[in-house]
């Protein structure tokens, strides 16, 4: 599903920010992407999203080759994969049903269609009831819920979650998780970034340690040690 | 078209629309400067037809005339005629013989019978010339046929050249006034080139920060559009549709302003010769559906294309 192959992103010479990155991301997985601030996590993400273009190296996801990825395919490309970002995204004018219509509209889906699929994936993140609230009247749970929501309505193959809990306290902080474990289950591949190791270790998935830009750790479906986060 | 487009087109249209009313003041602000830019352009046309209709009407009334000699054969004169003809500033030629001079005189209520009597008591009956009259298309070359009398194949024919009906004996001041108007016509072109030119591009100016603060209000939205797979057209189509909106209204509301100067003004004109056939052509119900349509395009056209030299620098949908 998500392959990267000796990825290297440099901004300037003096050093670069991922260096030879090799990732294999299988059909349906759940990876969690671990590392400090300033690891890479980030860049890594939004090179899989192409907002940036690596340096060297080659990005296969879902069978597209990056390199000859043309510049207006990418809206095509980025329809294939849902985001969710730390600070919510939300259009702070539109309503929650808004937010997530918001993101079939884009893509020419009538209203008829909209008003179908919308309750659905609302139902799914446990949003029910609150449809016509704005961001300001939700909490950062919620909020991060319903981005979720939008994330996945076009049912994306990838869900790729950078920092989803990072400004939620840890009650909200597992109420997204838990979501993100049930999108799982149906069929999407996920990869999330998070520091918070409490969740680390309590989600038992294979976890990808990242520092100073290149990956030192991978561990496939285990338990992940408090020793090894303390290293991190 | 498919759904996809249909949907997708609807949205871009309605997204303008709203946006439009989202920076109401800016709208406002923009509107008003093409509104006037509009209004300068559409009375720079209509004073230019009517001047140019008028001098039009005057260049018939004051018509330049070739005297010729008294012995002039008909060959020499029928070799003037066809040299006359060849210029493009002449637009008609008509051959003026003595009798025909004198019965045009005799019927002229501004010539007193003293002097008709004094005049063929002096020089003869013979004091009315044959001459030609001609018409001109453009009075600013008017000072061209004066080249006829230096004209070797004419000294024999062309006695001079005269400004006036015929050769009537009075001179008037035809000529300067032939200049003065021609140079009013061109000062008009010149003027309401240079001012709608200059307020179009002021127009253009004020749209351009108009959409660039759009575009810096909206930056996180846009940012979302472009992360969830928005194409660079359904971003940009948007801030087109909310620019060609401004033209749209400027269009209508300059016309509405135009056309009442128009009949405000006009109808107080439209019963002189000068201006009666402009003045019916300018409320002519088909000249205002074009006049509405044309400042209707030109808006859209301002408008779209400020948005898109707004948009090409501040939205920065090159790179993904």
């Amino acid at each position: 599903m998500i392959l990267l192959d000796r990825v290297t992103k440099s901004y300037n010479k003096k050093g670069a920010v991922l260096e030879r990155i090799n990732l294999h991301v299988e059909n349906k997985e759940f990876v969690v992407i671990v590392g400090q601030s300033g690891a890479g996590k980030s860049t890594l993400l939004r090179l899989l999203t192409r907002e940036e273009k690596p340096t060297t190296g080659k990005i296969i996801v879902g069978g597209i080759d990056y390199e000859r990825l043309k510049d207006k395919d990418v809206p095509y490309l980025r329809r294939k994969i849902g985001t969710v970002f730390q600070d919510f995204k939300l259009l702070p004018t539109r309503n929650v049903f808004e937010n997530i219509a918001f993101a079939l509209e884009i893509v020419g889906m009538s209203n008829k269609e909209i008003k179908h699929t919308v309750p659905k994936v609302i139902d799914l993140v446990g949003m029910k009831g609150k449809e016509l609230n704005y961001p300001h009247e939700l909490s950062g749970g919620e909020r991060q819920r319903v981005a979720i929501a939008r994330a996945v309505v076009r049912q994306p193959k990838i869900l790729i979650a950078d920092e989803p809990t990072g400004n939620l306290d840890p009650k909200h902080a597992w109420d997204v998780i838990r979501v993100l474990e049930k999108i799982n289950r149906h069929g999407t591949t996920v990869l999330l970034t998070t520091h918070n190791m409490d969740i680390v270790n309590k989600l038992k998935r294979r976890v990808v340690t990242v520092k100073d830009g290149k990956v030192v750790g991978d561990r496939a479906r285990a338990g992940y040690s408090g020793n090894r986060a303390d290293q991190i | 078209m498919s759904h996809y487009h249909l949907y997708t087109t609807l949205r871009i249209l309605r997204n303008g629309f709203t946006n439009m009313f989202r920076n109401l003041w800016l709208t406002i602000a923009a509107t008003a400067v093409m509104l006037v830019a509009l209004v300068i352009i559409s009375l720079g046309v209509i004073i230019n037809v009517t001047t140019s209709n008028a001098i039009d009407v005057l260049s018939q009334e004051l018509k330049t005339s070739i005297i010729l000699t008294e012995d002039v054969t008909t060959t020499q004169r029928e070799l003037l005629e066809k040299t006359l003809r060849s210029y493009e500033f002449v637009e008609s030629v008509s051959y003026i013989s003595p009798a025909q001079a004198q019965a045009r005189l005799t019927e002229d209520p501004s010539i007193g019978n003293e002097v008709l009597q004094a005049s063929a008591l002096f020089e003869g009956a013979s004091f009315l010339k044959p001459s030609y009259e001609i018409g001109l298309n453009d009075l600013s070359r008017a000072g061209e046929l004066s080249q006829i009398e230096d004209d070797a194949r004419f000294s024999d024919v062309v006695e001079r050249v005269a400004l006036g009906r015929t050769d009537t004996g009075r001179q008037t001041d035809a000529e300067k006034a032939i200049d003065r108007a021609a140079a009013t016509e061109r000062f008009i072109t010149i003027g309401s080139i240079i001012s709608a030119g200059t307020l179009s591009l002021v127009s253009i100016m004020i749209i351009f920060n108009t959409i660039r603060m759009a575009i810096y209000t909206r930056r996180d939205e846009i940012a979302i559009m472009k992360l969830i797979g928005a194409t660079p057209n359904y971003i940009r189509g948007p801030f087109l549709v909310e620019a060609s909106l401004y033209g749209v209204i400027a269009g209508i509301f300059s016309n509405v302003a135009v056309y009442s100067l128009v009949f405000i003004l006009g109808g107080k004109v439209a019963d002189s010769p000068e201006f009666s056939q402009t003045y019916e052509y300018f409320t002519a119900p088909s000249t205002i559906v074009l006049m509405v349509l044309s400042s209707i395009t030109l808006g859209v056209l301002i408008g779209s294309v400020s948005s898109m030299l707004a948009m090409e620098r501040h939205l920065k949908l090159r790179n993904w």
